[in-house]
């Protein structure tokens, strides 16, 4: 009878010892997830030809892009379609962001009051392009559940901004399936009511992998309004040279 | 002069026997008297406010910038001395109050609404004494110190940005890099203003935690120095001129805030114009009444010239009777500007036309303001003038021939 009791003795304080790392885990994991998610979607470095439709009540139009990523921090977009927006571009690099337009000739810092307004005309907001990890720094992350769908796994995990964190939102709840798919993105406010949501219409194997295709945010107020971002084709971890993420090209594309 | 007194005694009796004309005249110099005095205080008042509110928020009577950023206020213009700094330079100097604050124009944002407003980043203690928010009319609590996490926003703006008490937004504004910096700030006040864009306007937080969020050191962008009398800025000015070098600009409020000083130069010269406006329709009436008072008195006058009496007693004698309905008139518009003013002086609420009101820096409540110096302008200017005026009709009858006078049917 020694021995047993002696091992209980061991164990209960293994497990008070194990039990907060086990949550702190659960954390880091949250984190992880996330992490992983935009990793997956963005790739060490990627090449996107893209349609983004912006929808409104009386009018609906419709722009084809093409963007760059490397890292975390450097993107490039490019309008191709239509003709008369042909090569407006946005650079952004660290959490600044240059616009360019060919009709002026000129190229824009945007500045800091203007980063919560709107991209392109579209229901993305200027600092939703230009800091798009802020998601993985600003905010505490836990899983909320995990259920099972078609074999996969698919975690919700809320996230809550740091107290200090530049992001007006109460609370963002992600649908991340276990291969690193974003089904949706949705945030409240903080009152706990659901102001936008990023859904995912379509996913489908592309460049290797498992991404959504077509992507929708729609403003719950304002149903009728949504920016679709779909993509036509896209390709990673390609070689992309650091001279694209510069003034100059953005200014004057080399091709 | 030994007449003196007799032509007193024929100018008072003779005002009074065509009583009904002479209380018709008093009333119209003291109605107009006290027109002159009744709207210039409530002018006065309202200049008054516009100032001390103006003031209130600019704020400080002499402010310490640097020379750029009058012209451009962002903050790369920053003030190059850092807070120890002024402190040695001014702790001692004997003001009644200064503070330095960093004021930079941000962008507040909510989950539904974005503006821009002017940040201001202040020491709450030291600048309790002079800021234009009573910090204890504030909804929910005011900063409490200069490294307050927190967020005091207007009332107003709040309502626009659909917050509240307890919730977060978000302030953006940029580094002396140019480089964005933005935080999120809970708001822990909401603050009450008279003037609706006031509240719309600014938003409070710590220094300290502005100076972080802005990644400017311990440095400010304006300092900000009180004397006891905003009319008079000047010992104050060369106080803190006397401290700084040419790198640093020094200016009076005047100059920071030129409407607002323009203002007050101009009130006074408003008021002079006002008062003699007013005096020129009356003084129609009163050279009406005194050419009356001459013209049916032609054979009484004649009269007297035939028994001895000088040219000159008949002019002094009309002059003292136009002197005397004045004198008697102002009196009584006096005391009626007096007795109106007074009570309105807790102020009058003329919140119906706030929003017109609001165009020109002023607020929804008038306090109607009594200044000596503007009774002593208005009184003096309308005896001069009225002086002026009774000369011609005196000087016609001290001209009568005597006979030709008596004559005359």
């Amino acid at each position: 009878m020694a021995k047993p009791n002696m091992k209980n003795r061991l164990l209960f304080p293994l497990l008070l010892l194990v039990l907060p790392a086990f949550a702190a885990d659960e954390e880091r994991d949250a984190t992880q997830i996330v992490r992983d998610a935009i990793d997956h979607w963005r790739g060490l470095t990627s090449y996107t030809v893209m349609t983004m439709v912006i929808h409104r009540p009386d009018w609906e139009r419709s722009m084809t892009m093409e963007a760059w990523t490397k890292g975390d921090k450097r993107s490039l977009v490019r309008v191709m379609e239509p003709k008369k927006d042909r090569g407006n571009g946005t650079l952004t690099d660290e959490n600044s962001m240059w616009t360019f337009s060919p009709k002026i000739n000129r190229v824009i810092k945007v500045p800091s009051s203007m980063m919560g307004q709107s991209w392109m005309g579209s229901d993305f907001s200027n600092k939703d392009i230009a800091r798009v990890d802020d998601i993985i720094d600003q905010y505490d992350h836990t899983v909320l559940s995990t259920r099972v769908e078609d074999d996969i796994t698919i975690y919700e995990i809320e996230s809550i901004p740091h107290e200090d964190a530049a992001v007006v939102w109460g609370r963002e709840v992600l649908s991340i399936r276990s291969d690193h798919v974003v089904l949706e993105h949705a945030f409240y406010d903080q009152d706990g009511e659901l102001v936008k949501t990023l859904k995912s219409l379509e996913i489908g194997e592309m460049g290797g992998r498992t991404i959504a295709q077509r992507q929708r945010m729609i403003k719950m107020e304002e149903p009728d309004e949504w920016t679709e971002i779909s993509v036509d084709e896209v390709e990673y971890e390609l070689e992309l040279k650091d001279s694209v993420f510069t003034l100059s090209n953005l200014r004057n594309p080399r091709d | 002069m030994r007449m003196l007194p007799v032509l007193i005694r024929l100018a008072w009796r003779y005002l009074w026997r065509n009583h009904r004309r002479t209380i018709v005249m008093l009333s119209a110099i003291s109605i107009g008297a006290w027109a002159m005095i009744f709207m210039t205080a409530l002018t006065r008042g309202m200049v008054d406010q516009m100032i001390t509110d103006g003031i209130s928020v600019l704020p400080g009577h002499v402010q310490l910038h640097n020379p750029e950023y009058l012209d451009d206020p962002s903050i790369t213009n920053r003030v190059s001395l850092t807070e120890a700094e002024l402190e040695t330079r001014y702790a001692d100097a004997g003001f009644e109050a200064w503070a330095s604050r960093v004021r930079v124009p941000a962008v507040i944002t909510s989950e539904r609404e974005s503006r821009g407003v002017t940040l201001l980043g202040i020491d709450p203690i030291a600048e309790r004494d002079f800021s234009f928010v009573d910090y204890d009319k504030v909804d929910g609590r005011f900063l409490e110190s200069p490294d307050d996490s927190g967020v005091v926003i207007g009332a107003k703006l709040a309502d626009t940005l659909d917050t509240e008490v307890g919730k977060r937004i978000v302030l953006m504004s940029q580094d002396p890099d140019n480089e964005i910096a933005d935080r999120g700030f809970r708001v822990v006040g909401l603050f009450h203003a008279n003037m609706e864009t006031y509240e719309d306007t600014y938003a409070f937080i710590g220094k300290k935690t502005a100076q972080k969020m802005l990644r400017i050191g311990d440095t400010t962008t304006e300092v900000v120095f009180f004397g006891n009398d905003y009319r008079n800025v000047e010992p104050t000015y060369e106080k803190v001129a006397a401290a700084v070098d040419d790198s640093m600009r020094v200016s009076r409020w005047t100059e920071v805030d030129t409407y607002l000083g323009t203002m007050l130069s101009v009130m006074d010269g408003f008021m002079l114009i006002w008062v003699v406006v007013i005096f020129l329709a009356l003084s129609f009436g009163l050279v009406n009444t005194l050419v009356m008072a001459v013209f049916e008195r032609v054979r009484e006058i004649g009269l007297m010239l035939a028994l001895g009496m000088k040219p000159a007693s008949i002019l002094g004698q009309i002059i003292i009777e136009s002197m005397m309905l004045l004198a008697v008139g102002l009196l009584i518009g006096d005391a009626l500007a007096w007795l109106t003013v007074k009570p309105l002086e807790s102020g009058i609420d003329i919140s119906v036309v706030a929003k017109g009101m609001e165009m020109f820096g002023a607020s929804s409540v008038l306090y109607p303001k009594l200044h000596m110096d503007d009774v002593i302008l208005s009184n003096v200017v309308v005896l001069i003038l009225g002086f002026l005026a009774s000369l011609s009709p005196a000087w016609r009858a001290s001209r009568y021939e005597p006979v030709e006078a008596i004559t005359k049917v």
